[in-house]
């Protein structure tokens, strides 16, 4: 009995070395030769010509002004006596607007539309894309590779600005570490916001890289977008009233969109509680809250906090983007296959 | 079409290779049904600034789409990874980045041509050593000359390993020394690597290959080896040497019975393509009496690469008037 199950065991075991040998290993070295290494070399590339510390201090200097404002503002709260999670809070509350608006938002996505922008087109135009082309590595390792990179970059700027401006927040308010520790969740929630808007604009990006001629002309409407995601659409929202809701104007404001996701993550991950301190900020900049407050309707009791616009299910907002972004990774990589390569 | 059995043994191979430029009334063919045969060794591809020969490299490199035919690089489809990996390619007036070193460029390159690094480090230096850069190994590419600059992108585009080897017009821009030094480096890889070159410096091209192929207006002219090519031509070329060349070509090319008439960049003679050679011979002692020139000499040599090329040429357009 004991030699029957020592025998089965040695057959398994030779089994699967055997299948190691025949299948496993030639697959690892297929896919190491083929897949990722020409492609890692272009991410690793790319990395280099778009991160310089130089670039990413001024751009943390940049990234900080507007919540240094917000965390410096005033107020009555003593953060000796209260608990860290109270503090956190307080803090999160001062930082939670400037941060989507700002740090994630206007300056982000302005960012990394300027470093994505000449990674094509620039190559194109100067010439040297015609030499690596002409190399054994196919254009949509190109274009991965170098939409890896820019989506790296923005993943260590984000991680960056996040921390300093939780950091920044705490020394200003209080300057204790323990409140730092507990305001991990709501850095959490923003740090994985940013992925998902890192993933759009990287998309943006490298699709205008693909399709333009100058990179200043595709770094321009890439400004233009961010400029008018998050300050055209306040305008036009405000200034139209009811016009905005009657003609579902929504569907095309990427402001309330991205504000949409924002609070379905800062929500999905009780980030931060509901409050008219940082909501009314969200109310009038996106169009995710009315100016109504949230009211238990069976109870009538105020529930704190302001009442959803609800115009999209924050999911589909979610989903509809990621689609959108997704579409136009494939559509760059279209564009750049297609695209004649000549000087 | 040609047989299955001789295009095995070509390096680069095209069946009606067409580039249409735009569409409807504004299209222009750039390439016009070229059967490119290039077999191994060296092999030139001439024609004027213009004649198509950069379109062409670039589709073989898979740089710009073919519109109609099609084109094989040992066999491979030009443009695929597969044929990639078989050519190292030399675009014309290379741009690279400027910031890398040249060693770190050919690193570089010789990863995405699918090297390990030690294995590119490796080959980055015996390809600097070989191309006399390797004390310009760390410099910046940008502080090269511009002849470093032409020799490291061969550099580059050998280190791979590739079987053939396209260079665009590699000449172009160099002064004599950086010129005389690149044609002489690629004389020295032929025993490793086809290669075909363009160029439209024709004297090069006669000193490198033993093959050529030229082209005008995006059409193949003719393709042969040199050596026949020349004898296909009997020479109708006459060098004439006077002490006032310059007066007397004016006149030379006044004539009716002379086709073409010019002075040598070279020789500073005056090369002489008669219509009716007989004609030239009769009046020309009478020429140089009535113009009290001195006779140093006239003669008929073999033609070059250039002279033929001058006499295709203007058959070819006067063909066309």
């Amino acid at each position: 009995m004991k030699n029957n199950i020592v025998n089965t065991e040695g057959k398994i075991k030779s089994s699967f070395k055997k299948l190691n040998l025949k299948v496993i290993q030639p697959v690892k070295i297929w896919l190491s030769k083929n897949i990722f290494k020409r492609t890692a070399i272009i991410i690793k590339k790319t990395f280099q010509d778009i991160y310089s510390l130089k670039k990413i201090i001024i751009t943390l200097i940049v990234i900080l002004i507007l919540p240094l404002i917000y965390v410096l503002l005033p107020t009555t709260v003593d953060f000796g006596l209260i608990s860290p999670n109270h503090a956190a809070t307080i803090i999160s509350f001062a930082l939670i607007f400037p941060a989507f608006f700002w740090t994630l938002g206007l300056v982000y996505t302005i960012i990394i539309g300027t470093s994505g922008a000449p990674l094509i087109a620039e190559e194109v135009k100067s010439g040297t894309m015609l030499l690596l082309v002409s190399k054994p590595i196919s254009r949509i390792k190109i274009f991965i590779g170098k939409y890896i990179a820019v989506y790296l970059y923005g993943m260590l700027l984000s991680f960056f600005s996040i921390f300093v401006i939780g950091w920044v927040g705490v020394f200003v308010k209080s300057g204790n570490i323990d409140h730092f520790i507990s305001l991990i969740p709501f850095l959490t929630a923003l740090y994985i916001y940013s992925l998902f808007i890192l993933f759009l604009f990287t998309s943006i990006t490298m699709a205008f890289s693909s399709i333009f001629k100058k990179a200043r002309s595709a770094s321009i409407l890439i400004i233009f977008i961010a400029i008018f995601s998050y300050i055209a659409f306040l305008l036009i929202r405000s200034l139209t009233g009811q016009f905005y809701v009657t003609f579902q104007l929504y569907h095309f404001d990427l402001g309330y969109h991205l504000g949409n996701v924002f609070i379905f993550f800062i929500e999905t991950l009780d980030a931060v509680p509901p409050s008219l301190s940082w909501q009314t900020a969200f109310a009038m900049l996106t169009g995710v809250y009315t100016y109504e407050n949230l009211v238990d309707p069976d109870q009538n009791i105020n529930l704190g906090g302001l009442e959803k616009t609800n115009y999209y299910f924050p999911v589909f907002s979610l989903i509809i983007w990621i689609l959108i972004a997704a579409l136009l990774l494939v559509f760059g990589i279209l564009r750049l296959n297609k695209r004649e390569i000549s000087v | 079409m040609i047989k299955k059995e001789s295009k095995t043994n070509l390096e680069i191979w095209s069946d009606k290779l067409t580039k249409i430029y735009g569409k409807g009334n504004e299209a222009i063919e750039a390439v016009s049904k070229i059967d490119l045969r290039v077999k191994p060794g060296i092999h030139g591809f001439l024609g004027p600034n213009g004649a198509g020969k950069t379109t062409t490299i670039n589709m073989l490199v898979g740089a710009i789409s073919i519109t109609e035919g099609d084109a094989k690089i040992r066999e491979k489809k030009a443009g695929t990874v597969a044929a990639k990996q078989l050519i190292g390619f030399l675009p014309q007036d290379p741009v690279f980045y400027e910031d890398m070193t040249g060693e770190e460029y050919l690193i570089y390159m010789g990863q995405l041509g699918g090297l390990q690094k030690k294995e590119a480090r490796l080959k980055a230096q015996q390809l600097l050593d070989f191309f006399n850069l390797f004390e310009a190994r760390n410099r910046e590419i940008g502080t090269y000359s511009g002849g470093e600059k032409q020799k490291v992108g061969i550099a580059g585009s050998l280190i791979h390993d590739p079987k053939v080897l396209i260079l665009d017009e590699p000449t172009a821009n160099l002064d004599p020394i950086g010129r005389a030094d690149v044609v002489q480096k690629i004389k020295e890889l032929s025993d490793r690597v086809s290669v075909f070159v363009s160029s439209h410096i024709l004297s090069e091209i006669e000193q490198m290959c033993e093959d050529v192929t030229m082209i005008d207006n995006g059409k193949i002219v003719i393709s042969d080896s040199i050596s026949n090519i020349k004898k296909s031509f009997i020479s109708n070329l006459y060098i004439l040497d006077t002490n006032m060349n310059e007066k007397l070509v004016d006149k030379l090319k006044d004539k009716d019975f002379i086709s073409k008439a010019r002075i040598d960049d070279l020789d500073g003679k005056i090369h002489i393509i008669p219509k009716d050679a007989e004609k030239l011979r009769d009046i020309l002692p009478q020429m140089l009496l009535e113009n009290k020139a001195k006779l140093y000499s006239f003669h008929q040599p073999e033609l070059s690469l250039q002279d033929i090329f001058m006499e295709i040429m203007t058959k070819k357009r006067g063909n066309k008037k």
